[in-house]
């Protein structure tokens, strides 16, 4: 439970504070605090611009990342395309904490102490990947083809993440949700959608 | 027609689903950890599902061209900036964004590789991308 937000400079307690089940850590240096805290985006916090441009960049790595995956599947199937990219994903997730695995050891200690080990569920988020792909690959085969099924997964997407933020679903922060959120949603969505149903191929 | 729907709108709800788990796999470790069980469990449920249907490796492996195989390297960026980000800007926030990023790097990506485009749809399509991107950003 994160007890400590940080807003515009200063440190407010959060409401959650006395459900901390470790008060030791209110005595964490400030600086590690910053640094692993998940900075709990309270009611009236607005999103880090930086944050908001990686999420975007992010965007554009996964747009190359079903390239190349897509690549595959054509050549080898859907099943082979994602087999391969969790196979290369696992090696290269292995490289890069075997080099940097002292200070992710050390981070590690320090989130657990603050909210505690990791439930054993928090293990299976890649269950839900490999479950996706065997449904994107059954929806693309049908008559929604891939326009369809790319509209029909951005409305799940949205949809999930909004009660998400709602409830704070598994383990993770609430947000409160207002109307610009909403009118969010639905620029960006609508936007999404003509890109889907009318920006690919030539009308 | 019903069962491909539901497996569509599925299939984006698991997405959301799964960056909620790795999120909070990210809390109680660092992004790169949770990035890694996410392939590790990933792949050992594909290898069985491979195995029960067969046929897992094609022979045609050896003809792909090497970059076929990044995918994974950057599906690992991906996931561990996923849980970075859920943790910081929300849900909803990184659902909206990452789609967005998606929509107008695709654009530009399909432009530069030369495929069809049509640009009224793909460019009314940014504008409102950007001003809903705006609109995330404005002071509450």
């Amino acid at each position: 439970m994160v007890w400590l937000v940080h807003l515009n400079g200063t440190w407010r307690s959060d409401p959650t504070a006395g459900m901390n089940p470790n008060p030791q850590t209110h005595t964490l240096p400030r600086t590690i605090l910053t640094r692993i805290a998940p900075m709990t985006p309270s009611q009236t916090q607005r999103p880090n611009p930086l944050h908001l441009l990686a999420a975007f960049a992010s965007g554009g790595l996964l747009t190359l990342a079903i390239f190349v995956n897509g690549e595959a599947g054509r050549l080898g199937g859907a099943l082979f395309s994602s087999w391969l990219a969790h196979g290369v994903g696992t090696v290269v997730a292995v490289a890069v904490l075997a080099l940097i695995w002292r200070r992710e050891r050390a981070a590690t200690k320090i989130a657990e102490a603050q909210h505690g080990k990791a439930p054993l569920w928090a293990y299976l988020g890649g269950i839900f990947g490999a479950v996706t792909v065997m449904l994107t690959s059954t929806a693309v085969n049908s008559p929604l083809a891939l326009a369809g099924t790319l509209a029909l997964g951005l409305a799940g997407q949205v949809v999930l993440s909004l009660a998400a933020d709602y409830w704070g679903l598994l383990g993770l922060a609430r947000r409160r949700l207002d109307l610009r959120d909403a009118g969010a949603v639905i620029l960006i969505a609508g936007g999404s959608l003509l890109i889907i149903l009318f920006g690919f191929g030539s009308a | 027609m019903i069962l491909p729907l539901i497996a569509a709108f599925s299939a984006g709800v698991l997405v959301i689903l799964s960056r909620q788990v790795n999120g909070r796999m990210s809390m109680s470790s660092t992004p790169m950890i949770s990035s890694f069980w996410n392939h590790v469990v990933g792949f050992v449920v594909l290898t069985l599902i491979g195995l029960l249907v067969g046929g897992l490796i094609p022979a045609n492996i050896s003809e792909m061209p090497w970059w076929i195989f990044t995918g994974g390297a950057i599906g690992v960026v991906f996931v561990a900036s996923g849980s970075w980000l859920i943790t910081r800007i929300g849900a909803v926030n990184s659902t909206l964004l990452v789609i967005a990023g998606q929509m107008v790097f695709g654009v530009i990506f399909d432009l530069l590789r030369g495929a069809p485009v049509t640009i009224w749809a793909s460019a009314l399509g940014i504008v409102l991308i950007l001003a809903g991107m705006a609109l995330t950003q404005r002071r509450r």
